[in-house]
């Protein structure tokens, strides 16, 4: 709470009205100290995103609001409401890219590269441009300077298979997809690299002109003397371990819509990040970001897959300018499972030192990274900094470009894999030491941010140890699972568990506008987006809270770069922390317009006026006005509040933290791991809407089973072709393969992170799913397992000593 | 030919090739029933026809002129939500939404031929809807909730 006082100031912010009310004192903001000049509105802040702490300036809020403490009496903020777009989902109602109708719209589809490497020496159009109702193609020099996933988009030198080489424009879908298959194309093959070993070769084939290793060197991070440290340990514990090549795999493929009105730009597009679509399609056609509107009401999933603008929108919005009719490009199945991004696969090579009580003196993992073809740097090997104390600590990450499709963001990029290595290797760690994993943990507790030396807004992983073991039933589960294997049965139980991190802070800039309509209804603008997260909900529920309305009389609206106030992506679990604050600021001040009103109106003073339910109530006095009576009185005035998120505060670590527990039963004669119970216990601050977070924590969850048990692209060594580009052969679970999940949050509310408490929540829980699934499986079959998916057949390899 | 769509009948032109999915959502602008794989392996465009559950993207249209065809659109009584749609709202069985018109039809046909299934068979039935969101602990829920509902409705309307 400190670090929002910190101010000079006092009374002069004060909106009126708000004595009364729980929270909604204000104070002037934070007064641009983060430098040190405390008159400044815009300063810089540190924003932490998918793992990488960002400089973001700020335009620091005229006003920054107590926050909302532990036991701040709350009515609608923290209650288990509906999802407020449920019933547009359950009816068929709600519009997604893929349903955008629009009058004489037409369809696009790609010809894609059927080779990893190479170069096309003829691409023929005529076949397909020849059949009726095919109205155009597009190829590499009618969209020159744009980008599609490190490439030139069309580029005819072929770097992946699946690359897109042109497109097709038809009537229909269908029509489109013809059309592709009818373009007659040859191409010189050139030698290419899939696998890390085969790029690490001397004399391998070059991915990229300037090698296959970005800047031509593994990246090192080190603090401390990690051999001298090593050298005092009394046990040391190395394992080499390997995860896979994972697909987003959303529902709703990657898609846009286009349509140009004039010079004016309208793009419907499954996406994370509109603003970051607008910029993208305005700095590929030259346009002034004005004419640029992007929408999306609703998307079938994301998760990380969908935060810049892709081939499909590029080439929607060329052919729409080309043809001048609207395009719609949606992407197949199987182009999606091959060029959309996807979490490269890793090795990591982990060396974990301790002394006979624990204690950890070295940490050291060497790792590298199929990267693919491009992406960006996500780190494996950044938790390893981060989860325990520890004062030596060395890593290597060695990133490896592939003829494989670009990686991208996936789900907490990077920590997942790297948890796996770090959390596998943590517990054979304690069955060396001959300790309970749970108290290894404990023993080696991070009071305070490892990597930056520096606090924690808040930590309550302790309570997360204590209360997701109590839950899970932790040391009678281990009773039992060690019976289980004394008896030799062909179902052996085994138990795991394991921690994460993930710095889920958010930060500005993001803003919301909250208007009070005349009939007491209230809007809730903001630039971001709603990927299925509940986001449209928990703000309603925040600007209702602060504003005193009826949840029922709220409404928001998102998903808009023309009618709302610029937010960020919904990338790194930022939104609830990024935007919260800025609806909250905006709902505050539309309302203390609203007790201005009323106190006129009403001929009292302000600080006599209070407001809930949509009702503004005098004290000690009967009379009482509604909204919507306050509205009519007021004719067309616009009531109307802006908010938008301060700065994030100094020298803090921001993160949600987990601990995850799971039992397993292992069929040692065909290697099938059934997952039997899954606990996972969260601090993640304040939490909104209870039960929408812990949908969240369900998702991540079971796609960390996935990830755990079952999924892996696989690519032919020889061809360089992936072999299981569909829903039917890149295993998701499905409803049969869920355990019993009990997932839940430890109560608190971070009063230093931000004013409403509440941190990020949707990464963290697929962080330590497959690690504590692996160490359960160790534990049962009594091997160190090092690769995941755990498929029955590794498994049995296991069993049976590799 | 005539389609009968949600006890309405249409006519459509339908090419041989053309499959039932293409026809509701592009024709008759049906665009709650959802394309996913187009290859019928992940259910997001589950229909009823006459009352069993079918995969529309490996329907074709041509073969469905006698049938009865349901989509979610259909499932509402005008502005009275099916029970299983309400317990889909009450129980959060959904979060991106785009499974869940495919995830809803699969469950009124599971219990359409099972009334009163145990965890067990809803896990069966609904297996062949896959639900990246990861609901599906909560979909269980809903299934469980809505066919006590409606068995109690049912038990009501013989008491009638």
């Amino acid at each position: 709470m400190a670090a929002r006082k910190r101010t000079s100031k006092p009374a002069q912010g004060k909106l009126p009205g708000h004595d009364s009310e729980p929270g909604a004192e204000t104070l002037p903001a934070g007064s641009g100290q983060e430098r040190g000049t405390p008159q400044k509105r815009f300063v810089a802040t540190k924003v932490e995103i998918e793992g990488r702490e960002e400089l973001k300036i700020v335009e620091l809020p005229d006003l920054e609001p107590v926050p909302w403490g532990e036991d701040e009496p709350l009515g609608i903020v923290g209650e288990r409401v509906p999802r407020m777009d449920a019933l547009e989902k359950v009816t068929g109602r709600a519009r997604y890219t893929a349903d955008m109708v629009r009058p004489a719209m037409l369809h696009a589809a790609f010809v894609r590269a059927p080779i990893a490497s190479g170069r096309v020496t003829r691409l023929d159009l005529g076949p397909a441009l020849a059949l009726p109702g095919v109205r155009a193609a597009l190829t590499a020099s009618d969209v020159t300077g744009v980008m599609h996933a490190g490439a030139p988009l069309f580029d005819q030198v072929i770097h992946w298979a699946g690359q897109p080489l042109a497109a097709l424009c038809a009537d229909t879908l269908e029509l489109a997809h013809r059309a592709c298959a009818l373009v007659a194309l040859e191409m010189e093959l050139t030698p290419h690299v899939v696998t890390v070993n085969a790029a690490l070769q001397t004399g391998a084939p070059l991915v990229r002109p300037t090698g296959n290793v970005p800047r031509s060197q593994p990246r090192v991070l080190q603090r401390g003397d990690v051999d001298s440290a090593r050298a005092t340990a009394d046990v040391v514990v190395t394992l080499e371990l390997r995860t896979p090549c994972a697909l987003h795999t959303a529902m709703e493929p990657h898609g846009a819509a286009a349509e140009w009105t004039g010079d004016d730009l309208t793009v419907w597009e499954s996406t994370q990040g509109i603003f970051q679509v607008r910029k993208d399609v305005a700095r590929a056609f030259k346009l002034p970001l004005n004419r640029v509107r992007v929408m999306k009401d609703y998307m079938g999933g994301g998760f990380g897959a969908k935060n810049y603008a892709g081939a499909h929108t590029y080439t929607a919005v060329a052919l729409a300018r080309m043809l001048g009719r609207p395009v719609r490009c949606i992407l197949d199945r199987e182009g999606e499972q091959t060029d959309t991004g996807n979490r490269p696969a890793t090795t990591q090579r982990v060396t974990l030192a301790a002394r006979v009580d624990g204690t950890l003196v070295s940490i050291e993992a060497d790792t590298t990274i199929a990267y693919g073809y491009s992406g960006w740097l996500a780190s494996p090997a950044k938790i390893y900094h981060e989860l325990y104390a520890c004062p030596s600590v060395r890593t290597s990450e060695t990133f490896v470009h592939l003829n494989t499709g670009a990686m991208d963001s996936f789900r907490a990029p990077g920590h997942v894999e790297g948890a796996f290595g770090l959390e596998r290797t943590m517990d054979a760690l304690a069955r060396g030491l001959g300790m309970d994993p749970l108290e290894l943990r404990r023993k080696n507790y991070a009071v305070h941010d490892q990597e930056k030396n520096r606090r924690y807004s808040a930590k309550h992983l302790d309570r997360c140890y204590s209360e997701g073991a109590e839950r899970f039933g932790w040391m009678r589960r281990r009773a039992e699972s060690a019976a289980s294997r004394a008896s030799g049965a062909r179902f052996r139980r085994g138990v795991g568990m394991a921690s994460q991190i993930w710095g889920a802070g958010g930060g500005p800039p993001a803003y919301a506008t909250v208007r009070v309509n005349p009939d007491g209804t209230v809007d809730v603008l903001t630039g971001t987006q709603d990927l299925g997260t509940g986001s449209r909900t928990i703000f309603a529920q925040i600007a209702a809270e602060s504003l005193g309305a009826r949840l029922a009389d709220v409404r928001t609206v998102l998903g808009d770069t023309e009618r709302t106030p610029y937010a960020g992506n919904s990338w790194g679990s930022i939104t609830t922390a990024s935007v919260g604050p800025a609806v909250r600021i905006a709902a505050l001040q539309a309302r203390a317009r609203l007790i201005e009103a009323a106190a006129e109106l009403l001929e009292v003073d302000t600080t006599r006026l209070s407001a809930s339910d949509s009702v503004v109530r005098v004290a000690d006095d009967e009379r009482t006005m509604t909204f919507a009576q306050i509205g009519r009185e007021l004719g067309d005035v616009m009531i109307m509040g802006q908010g938008s998120r301060g700065a994030n505060p100094p020298d803090t670590a921001i993160a949600a933290f987990a601990a995850q527990f799971a039992e397993v039963e292992v069929d040692v004669e065909t290697g099938r791991v059934r997952v039997l119970a899954i606990t996972s216990a969260h601090d993640s601050g304040r939490i909104i809407n209870p039960m929408l977070a812990e949908s969240q924590l369900e998702g991540g969850i079971i796609m960390g089973l996935g990830y755990a048990l079952f999924e892996e692209r696989v690519i032919d060594e020889r061809l360089g072709l992936p072999l299981n580009p569909t829903t039917h052969d890149y295993k998701i679970p499905t409803v049969g393969d869920i355990p019993p999940i009990d997932a839940f949050f430890v109560r608190s509310a971070d009063v230093v992170a931000n004013h409403t408490g509440a941190r990020g929540i949707a990464e963290a829980p697929i962080i330590p799913t497959a690690p504590a699934i692996a160490n359960a499986v160790a534990d049962a079959i009594g091997v160190e397992v090092v690769e995941i998916p755990m498929t029955p057949w590794r498994v049995l390899a296991a069993i049976n000593g590799g | 030919m005539r389609l009968t769509v949600n006890a309405q009948e249409h006519e459509v032109v339908v090419q041989g090739h053309e499959t039932l999915l293409a026809v509701l959502r592009e024709q008759l602008e049906l665009t709650g029933t959802k394309l996913g794989c187009a290859r019928g392996e992940c259910g997001a465009c589950t229909v009823l026809v006459n009352g069993r559950a079918a995969y529309s993207c490996l329907t074709l249209a041509a073969g469905c002129a006698s049938h009865s065809i349901t989509t979610v659109e259909g499932l509402a009584a005008g502005q009275s939500l099916h029970a299983l749609q309400r317990a889909f709202i009450e129980h959060d069985a959904l979060q991106c939404g785009y499974c869940t018109p495919g995830q809803l039809m699969a469950a009124v046909a599971l219990l359409a031929r099972n009334p009163a299934p145990s965890v067990d068979e809803i896990r069966h039935g609904m297996s062949g809807n896959l639900c990246r969101c990861g609901t599906y602990p909560k979909i269980v829920r809903a299934v469980q909730a809505a066919a006590i509902g409606m068995r109690a409705d049912a038990s009501l309307d013989v008491v009638r």
